[in-house]
């Protein structure tokens, strides 16, 4: 019931968007797994039971001396999502959700992990804190049918950063849906398993795309205050420094949501920049570029880091402005583009499972964020360990094969050798957008054109990453 | 002449706190099952409900709920006994949790902290809060009912705010992240092992006893004494002041009682609540940015008053109880009856009735969809059960659940002569 962010108001408004765009299409089949049997550590060393497994299972990959504890059963392997269904990320986090599940059902019926099936495991953190943590309990329980394995979702920097600390106690790994760099840090989240590249590395690339396409020599940065939108602000005068750009204005964290944004609109008109860097809401985006835009700033470029920008602005009448001046950056491919064996799956498998699902480029993040698990609990069941300690420790061996959808990562040794600095750039193009698209549209798609991807700019291939750029 | 109920032959008896046994067996037992919930002991676990409130499952909504009965019980001798509408007592949650956080938290280079123990950091707490109100009280003294409750709405913005500006970083942390709360643990001083550790697992004299058991007990004690606070200054001197002044202000000056000396300390006492619940609750999440202190916990704290009966000690602790726990309950239940939905029998077609299992299943209740389309799932249920619950007990029942225990009672008080 607690919501926390009054100021996130206009996302919710977006999120009712994509609410009532998805009402009632979800053909949703889990299997229903009721008899949740009591966990019991299978010795490694008791040959006779060993054997008697080996004749019963016909499974090649499923070893019979595999040791589990916590959340693996004989049959069943459970992934936690500890995810915001109801609260302001809902439109986005559900279709995220979606994904995932369409994902396993997929490896449930090609018989699954070590000859068990994955259940999913989702409870509803209303984007609360203390919520979170509550259903971080639950699932973190040594018993019980909420007993999971590994996160393969946990919403919010808050909320993933109030659990950093019993993540490594309760040796669980989680995916963060955050970029903050600080997640990289092994005494801030070691068991934090950031996906993709992170806000800093975004700017710096937005920004070098930017600027050796239209010779920019000023710029200026507008974000949210904490740690998303100075992270953000942190990679852009980062990059500005090592460009030799003009910072004319520097709004890091200037856009408060709820409050007035005119001084930082006038701000922008009057510094006059060739390029703008945001790192906002889409709800303020959509004030602040408008209204910056109508107010005689049209030929400057923007860009931002990813949760700035959705791609239902594509419907509503920013469209023609988006058009002449948005670059949108984020860390994946985009629903339909790119021509990459993993996108093949995803488009597949969602319009195999879900053929009234809105087209959305959200299901990409769940579905990587899904294989990485996937490839994690291959790896530990490979190494003979679904502990929980096995789980966490095949985490740091497993290099995650991404299928092109994004970079493949790694997470173990030094922060600067694992983390990923390629982003994606797309071109806003809202001719390519398709308004009430479904998954099984051929030709559907939310209005991006890929202008470089992946890129790494020499900033971020340059960059010495040691600590967070934002330190709070 | 002994036992008789509601016979009392002096203004001592009349406000004894429980005036009769049945009240004396039934409080003291009540207290002992709390006390022993969490310990799976024989005969309470027998209990209908009762027996699985103490499952590890449920202790953190447990101990969660007796933070919201102290906060309540605050707001309640505000509003409940002094009539004072107040939606900042949030804002005063959040003074608590951060002058707590000051006092006991660890400093490093980004916010402040002093690293003192708990009989420091949690009164420090209620009494930084409680001089904050008593600021404030001049200014909502002079106001009344719907006027007073913006203006303390306001309180809940400046403080969000103030927490984003570089001094306010200090105190709060990062706006995004928040910042790291001092544990429960009692310390002397600062030395390195506490004298009691409360926040992780390990031995409370012979027994063996998990972080959640351990939380759940301090919470517990600590609820218990506040609950007794309450009904002390209930039927005190100020109690009573509190609610002349609620039932007819002018009046109650004329009787003599200075309306602005007794407004000032129902702030003060209640922000004093308000501090230690908002200490409490940010130790338990253990991290928390400072946007958790927004509007919708003061609503929170409001719907478990009005749910729980305002005005009345015993009403607002079932309210918090109910809010709190209710939530969960439905979503247990929900999960049990789809458990059922395949079966045969009466409990297999209600399920099947009301939940959907399957994409075009009937039912309003999806289990299948996480999407926010119909039919609803268990959790946006949650949200619309929280509403309507406020219209019902508003129009049907002002007293809350107080007063449908008053009606239980009485009707079995007179019975078999009740009409």
């Amino acid at each position: 019931m607690r919501k926390t962010t009054r100021a996130l108001a206009p996302i919710v408004a977006l999120g009712l968007v994509v609410a009532t765009a998805c009402g009632g299409d979800d053909a949703a089949d889990e299997p229903a797994e009721t008899t949740a049997a009591p966990e019991t550590t299978a010795a490694p060393d008791t040959t006779d039971e060993a054997d008697e497994a080996d004749e019963a299972d016909d499974a090649d990959e499923a070893p019979s001396e595999i040791i589990f504890d916590f959340g693996v059963t004989e049959d069943v392997i459970r992934v936690g999502l500890n995810a915001d269904l109801s609260g302001p990320f809902a439109g986005l986090v559900t279709q995220i959700t979606e994904a995932q599940e369409v994902f396993w059902e997929i490896v449930n019926e090609e018989g699954g992990i070590a000859g068990r099936q994955i259940e999913v495991v989702i409870l509803d953190s209303e984007y609360d804190v203390p919520r979170h943590l509550e259903n971080y309990e639950r699932m973190a329980a040594t018993d019980g049918r909420e007993s999971v394995v590994i996160f393969s979702q946990s919403t919010g920097s808050p909320h993933t950063s109030a659990t950093a600390q019993r993540l490594v106690e309760d040796d669980l790994i989680a995916i963060p849906l955050s970029w903050y760099s600080g997640f990289a840090e092994a005494d801030f989240g070691a068991n934090v398993l950031e996906n993709y590249a992170n806000y800093c590395f975004e700017s710096m690339n937005g920004i070098e795309y930017l600027v050796d396409t239209y010779d920019a020599e000023t710029i200026a940065i507008v974000t949210l205050p904490g740690e998303y939108g100075e992270d953000g602000a942190a990679g852009a005068e980062i990059a500005a420094e090592a460009l030799g750009l003009e910072v004319v204005y520097n709004g890091r964290g200037a856009a408060v949501p709820g409050a007035d944004q005119t001084p930082v609109i006038t701000s922008l008109i009057d510094a006059d920049p060739d390029i703008v860097w945001i790192a906002t809401t889409p709800g303020l985006t959509a004030e602040i570029f408008g209204a910056a835009f109508a107010g005689g700033l049209t030929d400057a470029k923007w860009s931002g880091n990813s949760p700035t920008y959705t791609y239902l602005f594509h419907d509503t009448a920013l469209a023609p402005a988006l058009d002449a001046a948005f670059y949108y950056s984020t860390y994946t491919q985009l629903w339909n583009t790119g021509d990459v064996p993993g996108m093949v799956d995803v488009v597949e498998g969602m319009r195999a499972k879900r053929p009234d699902a809105p087209v959305s480029d959200a299901y990409i993040v769940g579905w990587t964020e899904a294989l990485i698990v996937k490839q994690i609990l291959e790896q530990a069941a490979a190494n003979g360990d679904l502990t929980r300690k096995g789980v966490t420790a095949a985490a740091f061996e497993v290099e995650a094969d991404l299928l092109g959808l994004a970079p493949n990562q790694t997470w173990a040794g030094d922060m600067n050798d694992f983390a990923v600095r390629e982003t994606y750039i797309y071109k806003v193009d809202t001719s390519l957008f398709t308004p009430g698209g479904t998954v099984s549209d051929e030709g559907a798609g939310t209005g991006f054109r890929l202008a470089a991807g992946p890129y790494a700019g020499t900033v971020a291939n340059d960059f010495v990453f040691t600590e967070a750029c934002f330190k709070p | 002449m002994l036992m008789r109920p509601n016979m009392f032959t002096s203004y001592e008896q009349d406000i004894q706190m429980l005036p009769t046994t049945t009240k004396k067996v039934v409080a003291t037992l009540a207290v002992v099952v709390l006390l022993l919930l969490p310990f799976n002991l024989p005969v309470i676990n027998q209990i209908p409900i009762v027996s699985f409130l103490g499952d590890p499952g449920w202790l953190r909504p447990m101990s969660t709920v007796f933070i919201f009965a102290i906060a309540a019980l605050g707001l309640n001798i505000l509003t409940g006994h002094a009539g004072q509408v107040s939606l900042g007592h949030a804002f005063f949650m959040g003074v608590g949790a951060y002058a707590g956080a000051v006092v006991g938290g660890t400093g490093t280079s980004s916010v402040w902290g002093w690293g003192l123990p708990i009989w420091m950091w949690l009164p420090a707490a209620g009494l930084v809060s409680a001089a904050i109100g008593v600021l404030v009280a001049p200014v909502a003294v002079r106001l009344r009912g719907l006027y007073l409750a913006i203006v303390t709405l306001g309180l809940v913005f400046i403080g969000i705010h103030m927490s984003n500006t570089s001094w306010g970083r200090r105190i709060a942390g990062d706006p995004g992240l928040g910042r790291d709360f001092p544990k429960y643990d009692i310390r002397l001083w600062r030395e390195e092992t506490p004298l009691v550790d409360v926040s992780s697992n390990g031995q409370w004299l012979w027994f063996d006893i998990t972080a959640g058991q351990k939380r759940y007990l301090f919470l517990a004690v600590l609820m218990l004494v506040f609950i007794l606070l309450a009904k002390n200054i209930a039927r005190s001197r100020t109690g009573r002041a509190l609610q002349a002044i609620r039932d007819r202000d002018i009046a109650a000056e004329v009787m003599g009682v200075n309306e602005f000396k007794y407004k000032l300390i129902a702030f003060g006492i209640s922000s004093f609540f308000a501090g230690v619940a908002g200490a409490l609750f940010a130790s338990f999440a253990g991290k928390l940015p400072a946007v958790q202190f927004s509007l919708f916990l003061s609503v929170e704290l409001i719907a478990i008053l009005l749910i729980g009966g305002v005005g009345t000690v015993s009403g607002v602790v079932m309210g918090a109880f109910f809010v709190e726990l209710s939530p969960k309950f439905v979503e247990e239940f929900t999960y049990w009856l789809s458990d059922r939905s395949e079966q045969a029998g009466v409990v297999g077609t209600m399920s099947d009735l009301l939940i959907s299992n399957a994409a075009g299943d009937f039912g309003p209740i999806s289990v299948v969809t996480q999407s926010p389309g119909w039919p609803l799932n268990v959790y946006d249920w949650n949200l619309i059960l929280y509403g309507v619950l406020i219209v019902v007990f508003l129009i049907f029942e002002p007293l809350g659940l107080f007063g449908i225990w008053l009606k239980i009672r009485n009707y079995w008080k007179r019975w078999p002569f009740s009409y």
